[in-house]
C-alpha cells in the first residue's frame, strides 16, 4: 500500500491523496525557488538511501564472509601472553615426601654502565661501604673501565638493594633475577649438584634435568628421603672420623624399585657456597668413582656359581694352601686351612674358594653374568656424574680368579649396590633412579638369576652377619644379611698394591625374610684404631655403620623388628658352617663319608693344576696388578 | 499562508489510529520479539533477568508510540525547541547529579527509573533541527551565518556527552545532524570543507579530548589480534562466535561460546553475535533483512510526507536508527571499533528503547499527517 503511494511523492496537495488512480506527468515540473529545493531535497534523499544501501550490502557481506569463509579464525592458536624471561622461575626440587631440597629465591642483580657514572672514585667509595664483599680497588677499576656493561654484585639482597638504591649513584642498574638455594645444604650435595650463577643447571640434578627444571612450574619429586640421608650422612660422618678415613661413600637402595632412598658421598661441600666444591670435595665417590670392590664381589662369585648349575651348595673346596700363580700369591686373609662348602668360603670370605669356584664356572660364564649384572658398563642413574667400571682389556683365567673376590674389577659403589639388589629381589635387576616412583607396577627389571638362587643368596649373606666377618652389623629384629669388603688399593706411583691403604665396605640387605632395602657403607683408607683392634677391615669398619644406618631407617620405613627366633643350621644341613674350633681332618672325613663330593673335589683338584700351570705359562704377559690379598 | 487545511488535522481519534501505519507497528514488534528471543536464549533459557523486563518495555514504549502518533504534529513542531532545552537541561543536570555506572556519567535516577538524558538529546537534536530547517529558503541554507545556529544545536549536547564520556552517541549525533544539514539543502563545498576540517582535529582530538580506553578501542580496532586476551578480546570472541555459526548455527539455546561466556555483553552490545551464532548466516541475514524493511518503510514515509518538517525529521529518525544498526553490527564484525552501541530494539536497555519507540512515534506521527501543509508560521500556531 505504501508503495503504491510513493510513487508520486511530492504531487501538489489536493491533486493526488484521495485520487490515487489519476494520471499524472512523468516528471512534476516545480517553478522557481521553490521547485530548486524540492529537487535538492528529493535528490539528497535519494543519496542518502544509496547509502544505506550500500551499508546494509557491506553488512550483509561481512556476515556472509565471518560465518562462510573466514573458518580459519577460530582454528588460529592463541597468541601466548608476553613475558618477562628474566622471571622465569627454576621449579624446586624436593625429596620423596616433598621436603624442599632445592629452590629459587627472587633478588636483584647490580650492573652499572661505568661511562654513566659521573665520578667513579666516589660512588666507589660509597659502594664498597654498603656491599661487604667488594673491595674499593676492585669496584673502582670496575667503574673506571671504558665499557658500557660492568657486573657488580649478581645476588643482592633486598635491603642491600635498597641501600645501594638509596646512594643515587646514577649508572646503576638492577636487574630481576634469582638464586639457587639448597636449605639443606651439604646434605643432599653430591646428588642435587649445583647451577652457575644463571641459574644453569651444572652437576647432579640440576644439571641432569636442567631443561625441565627451567620451563616448570611443577617441583621434581626426587626418590630420595631427607631423614634417611640426614642418618646415613652423619653414621658415615662418624666412621669417617673415628677411622681417620679420606672419603666415605654410603647408599640406601630401594629393591623392588631401584629408588635411591639415600645416596652420600664424603667429604662433601655446601651447594650454598659453590666454592666449597672445589677439589674432592666435589666428587661423587658414589657414582662417578670406581673402587675395587674386595669381597663383597663374592656374593656375586656364588651367585653365579649356583645358578649356572656348575657348583651346588655342598661342594667343597679345598683352601688348605694358597694357590701360587707366577709371582703372586692367592692366600686368604681369615685363613681357616680346609676344605669348604660354599657357605663357609662366603662366611669366612676365602679367596681361594671363590677363586677356584670361579674357574669352575668358567671365564665366559663369569662374564655373560656380571654383564647381566650391569657390572661392565656404566650404572644407569639420573646423574651427569657416572663412573665407568674398569675391566680387564683381555679376560683371562687369571682374571676370573681375582675378580671372584673383587679384584682387577673396578666399579662404582652404586653399581654394586644395584646389583646385590637384583641379588635378594628374586632375580631382578633394576636401574637405580633418582626419581620417585609414583605407579603401582613395579618398574620392568631384567632377570638375572633365578629366583631359587635369589632365596639362597638371601639365606647365605644372613649366615655371613649371624656367623661371618659381618657379625658387627646384626641388629635385632631386622634380619640383615650382608657380606664385607676389604680390598686394597692399588699404588699410585708404582705397580701392584700397597700394603696399607684399602677399600673397606660392608653391603647389607634387610630384612632378609623379604628384602626391602640395600645398604651400602664404604670407607676410603680408614685405618685401624685400637677399639677395633688395630683392624680397618669391612667387618669393623662399615658393618657397624650400616648396623646404626639400619636401626634407625628401619623405622622410618615402617619396617617392624621381627620377633622370630633364628636357629642355627645344624651339622648336615647344607647351610651348615663348621665352628673354627672343629678340626679339619674330622669334618671332611664326616661329610665325605656321606656325599659323594669327595672324588670330584679331587678330580677338582687334578683339574684345577692343570690349568694352573697353562695360566702360569701366560702370565708373562699378564699386565698391570691381578692378584692381591684377601 | 495555508493554502488549504489539511484534514488530517480534524481527524478524530479513531479516524488516527485508522490512519496509523500498523505494518510499521507489525516489523517493529516482529524485529523487538527476535530481541526477546534472543534475551531468552542469554539468560540460558530464563526469562528472568532480561527477556521479560524488556517485554515490559516494549509495552510501555508501544503506549508511547502510539500516543506520539495520533497527537497533533504541531505540538511537536511547536515546542521543538522546548524539548530540546528540556533534554539539555538534563543533561547538565547529570553532568552535575548523575550516577556513575560502568565508568561513565551517564545516568539520571528518577527513582523508578534511570534515564539516560543523551538517550533522549538524540531525538531532541533531530526535532530540533528539523523544526529550524523545515520553511527555510534556498538563499537562507546557502548563508553561513545561518548554519550557526544550527550547528550550535548540534556541538552543544555533543561536546556534553563527550564529557561524560560516551564518544559513541557523541558521534552519532554528529553523523544525524549532517544528514539532516544534507537533506535540509546546505551547499555540498560545506560538507568538505567541515570533513577537512574534521581531519585536522583529529590530532589534537586525538592528545586532549580522548581518553585511554577510548585510544585503546581505536586502536584495538586497528589490529585487534594484537591484543587477544584486553581490549580485542571482545571482537576477536566475537569473530570467532560468528564463524562458528555457520549458515543455519549452532541452534536456539546451543550457541556455546556465548553461553559458557566467552562472548562479553551478549546480552547488550554482542547480541547480534550470539543471534549468528545461534541461527547462523540466515539468521544475521534475516534480522538484517528486518532492519532494511524498517528503514525503506522510514525512508518511503519520508518521501512521501508532503511537508519539509515531516521529510527532514522522518529522515532524521531513520538515519539515527540506521546508524545505530550499523555501528552495533558493524563494531561485532570487526569492521568499525568497539564503541558500546546497542543493537536497537534488539538489546536489552530501558531508556534506549523508549527514546527509540518515541522516535518511531514521531515517524507514525508524520505518517498521520503527511499531507498536512505547515507553513512558515506553524511553529508560531498560525495554522
Amino acid at each position: 500500500m505504501i508503495f503504491e503511494r510513493i510513487r508520486h511523492p511530492f504531487a501538489p496537495s489536493g491533486q493526488c491523496g484521495d485520487s490515487p488512480n489519476m494520471e499524472l506527468p512523468e516528471r512534476i515540473v516545480f517553478e522557481g525557488a521553490r521547485k530548486q529545493a524540492l529537487e535538492t531535497g528529493r535528490n539528497r534523499l535519494m543519496v542518502t538511501g544509496v547509502l544505506f544501501a550500500l551499508a546494509f550490502v557491506m553488512i550483509g557481506g561481512r556476515v556472509v564472509e565471518l560465518t562462510l569463509v573466514s573458518k580459519n579464525i577460530s582454528e588460529r592458536p592463541p597468541r601466548l601472553a608476553n613475558t618477562d624471561p628474566a622471571l622465569n622461575v627454576r621449579a624446586d626440587i624436593t625429596d620423596r615426601n616433598g621436603i624442599l631440597l632445592a629452590t629459587s629465591l627472587p633478588t636483584a642483580a647490580l650492573y652499572a654502565n661505568p661511562r654513566h657514572v659521573l665520578d667513579a672514585d666516589e660512588a666507589a667509595g660509597k659502594l664498597s661501604q654498603v656491599l661487604p664483599d667488594i673491595t674499593l680497588e676492585k669496584v673502582r677499576a670496575l667503574l673506571s673501565s671504558d665499557k658500557t656493561f660492568v657486573w657488580l654484585h649478581r645476588n643482592l639482597t633486598p635491603k642491600l638493594q635498597f641501600a645501594v638504591n638509596a646512594l643515587g649513584i646514577p649508572g646503576l642498574y638492577f636487574q630481576q633475577t634469582e638464586r639457587r638455594v639448597y636449605p639443606h645444604g651439604p646434605l643432599v650435595s653430591h646428588v642435587i649438584g649445583m647451577t652457575n650463577i644463571d641459574g644453569e643447571g651444572l652437576s647432579g640434578v640440576e644439571g641432569y634435568f636442567n631443561g625441565q627444571l627451567r620451563g616448570r612450574q611443577q617441583a621434581l619429586q626426587l626418590s630420595l628421603d631427607i631423614r634417611m640421608q640426614a642418618v646415613v650422612r652423619t653414621e658415615l660422618a662418624k666412621a669417617m672420623e673415628k677411622f681417620s678415613a679420606i672419603g666415605a661413600a654410603g647408599i640406601v637402595l630401594d629393591v623392588e624399585t631401584g629408588e635411591v632412598i639415600s645416596i652420600v658421598s664424603l667429604p662433601d661441600f655446601n651447594p650454598n657456597n659453590p666454592v666449597s666444591a672445589a677439589g674432592i670435595a666435589g666428587f661423587n665417590r658414589a657414582t662417578k668413582g670406581v673402587y675395587e670392590m674386595g669381597s663383597t664381589f663374592k656374593l656375586f662369585t656364588a651367585a653365579i656359581a649356583l645358578d649356572s648349575g656348575r657348583v651346588r651348595l655342598r661342594d667343597r673346596y679345598d683352601a688348605t694352601k694358597p694357590i701360587r700363580v707366577s709371582r703372586f700369591k692367592i692366600s686368604d686373609y681369615h685363613a681357616k686351612n680346609k676344605w669348604m662348602t660354599v657357605p663357609e668360603i662366603l662366611v669366612h670370605s676365602s679367596n681361594i674358594g671363590s677363586a677356584k669356584m670361579a674357574l669352575d664356572v668358567g671365564t665366559l660364564a663369569q662374564k655373560k653374568y656380571l654383564k647381566k649384572m650391569g657390572m661392565l658398563s656404566p650404572a644407569g642413574i639420573e646423574l651427569p656424574e657416572v663412573g665407568s667400571p674398569l675391566t680387564p682389556d683381555r679376560w683371562r683365567d687369571i682374571n676370573t680368579m681375582t675378580i671372584s673376590y673383587g679384584h682387577g674389577i673396578a666399579v662404582s659403589p652404586l653399581q654394586l649396590t644395584a646389583g646385590v639388589a637384583a641379588l635378594v629381589n628374586d632375580g631382578y635387576l633394576r636401574n637405580a633412579t633418582l626419581v620417585k616412583w609414583v605407579d603401582d607396577e613395579l618398574p620392568a627389571g631384567m632377570r638375572v638369576i633365578s629366583t631359587k638362587t635369589s632365596k639362597i643368596m638371601r639365606r647365605l649373606m644372613r649366615l655371613v652377619v649371624r656367623q661371618g666377618t659381618g657379625k658387627n652389623a646384626d641388629v635385632e629384629g631386622y634380619v640383615i644379611g650382608g657380606k664385607t669388603g676389604t680390598a686394597d688399593k692399588p699404588e699410585v706411583t708404582k705397580r701392584g698394591y700397597g700394603g696399607r691403604r684399602r677399600i673397606s665396605s660392608f653391603v647389607s640387605a634387610f630384612p632378609m625374610t623379604g628384602p626391602r632395602f640395600v645398604v651400602l657403607a664404604l670407607l676410603d683408607e680408614p685405618k685401624g684404631i685400637p677399639e677395633s683392634q688395630g683392624y680397618a677391615t669391612g667387618g669393623w669398619v662399615a658393618a657397624p655403620v650400616v648396623k646404626n644406618i639400619v636401626w634407625q631407617i628401619a623405622p622410618m620405613a615402617g619396617i617392624e623388628p621381627s620377633s622370630v627366633v633364628e636357629m642355627d643350621p645344624k651339622p648336615g644341613d647344607v647351610f651348615y658352617v663348621a665352628a673354627d674350633g672343629k678340626r679339619v681332618s674330622e669334618q671332611s672325613s664326616e661329610t665325605r663319608k656321606k656325599k659323594s663330593t669327595a672324588s670330584k673335589v679331587s678330580g677338582l683338584e687334578t683339574d684345577f693344576d692343570r690349568r694352573l700351570s697353562d695360566i702360569l705359562s701366560s702370565t708373562k704377559e699378564q699386565r698391570g696388578p691381578t692378584v692381591a690379598v684377601n | 499562508m495555508a493554502i488549504m487545511p489539511s484534514r488530517q488535522l480534524d481527524l478524530t481519534l479513531g479516524q488516527k489510529l485508522w490512519q496509523v501505519n500498523w505494518g510499521l507497528v507489525f516489523l517493529i514488534t516482529v524485529t523487538a520479539s527476535v530481541g526477546f528471543g534472543m534475551l531468552y536464549s542469554a539468560a540460558s533459557g530464563e526469562f528472568a533477568p532480561w527477556a521479560t523486563r524488556q517485554m515490559m518495555r516494549f509495552g510501555v514504549g508501544l503506549v508511547l508510540m502510539i500516543i506520539v502518533a495520533v497527537s497533533n504534529i504541531h505540538f511537536w513542531l511547536r515546542y521543538a525547541y522546548i524539548i530540546y532545552i528540556a533534554s539539555f537541561s538534563s543533561l547538565i543536570f547529570v553532568e552535575l547529579f548523575g550516577s556513575v555506572g560502568m565508568g561513565a556519567q551517564r545516568w539520571i535516577d528518577l527513582g523508578f527509573m534511570s534515564l539516560q538524558p543523551s538517550e533522549v538529546m538524540k531525538s531532541a537534536v533531530i526535532l530540533a533541527l528539523a523544526r529550524y530547517f523545515y520553511a527555510s529558503r534556498m538563499e537562507d541554507v546557502e548563508r553561513f551565518t545561518y548554519l550557526m545556529f544550527p550547528l550550535m544545536l548540534v556541538a552543544a549536547p555533543m561536546a556534553m556527552i563527550i564529557r561524560q564520556p560516551d564518544l559513541g552517541t557523541a558521534l552519532l549525533l554528529a553523523v544525524s545532524g549532517v544528514a539532516v544539514f544534507f537533506l535540509a539543502g546546505v551547499r555540498l563545498w560545506v560538507f568538505v570543507a567541515a570533513g577537512i576540517a574534521a581531519i585536522g582535529a583529529i590530532v589534537p582530538v586525538w592528545h586532549l579530548v580522548l581518553l585511554d580506553y577510548q585510544k585503546a578501542r581505536l586502536l584495538t580496532y586497528l589490529r585487534p589480534e594484537q591484543d587477544p586476551l584486553g581490549s580485542g578480546y571482545h571482537v576477536m570472541q566475537s569473530k570467532i562466535a560468528l564463524g562458528s555459526g555457520g549458515i543455519f548455527g549452532k541452534g536456539f539455546l546451543a550457541g556455546s561460546q556465548s553461553h559458557l561466556s566467552f562472548l562479553p555483553e551478549k546480552h547488550t552490545d554482542f547480541i547480534f553475535t550470539m543471534l549468528a551464532e545461534e541461527f547462523g548466516m540466515m539468521g544475521g541475514l534475516t534480522l538484517i533483512g528486518l532492519y532494511a524493511l524498517l528503514l525503506i518503510y522510514g525512508f518511503a514515509i519520508s518521501l512521501r510526507c508532503r511537508h519539509h518538517f515531516g521529510r527532514l525529521l522522518g529522515m532524521g529518525i531513520m538515519t539515527m536508527f540506521f546508524l545505530n544498526f550499523f555501528v552495533n553490527v558493524a563494531m561485532v564484525m570487526g569492521l568499525l571499533p568497539v564503541v558500546g552501541m546497542p543493537l536497537p530494539l534488539v538489546s536489552y536497555g530501558g531508556s534506549a528503547m523508549l527514546t527509540l519507540m518515541f522516535g518511531f512515534g514521531l515517524l507514525l506521527n508524520v505518517y498521520v499527517h503527511r499531507d498536512v501543509y505547515l507553513g512558515p508560521g506553524a511553529a508560531d500556531g498560525n495554522v
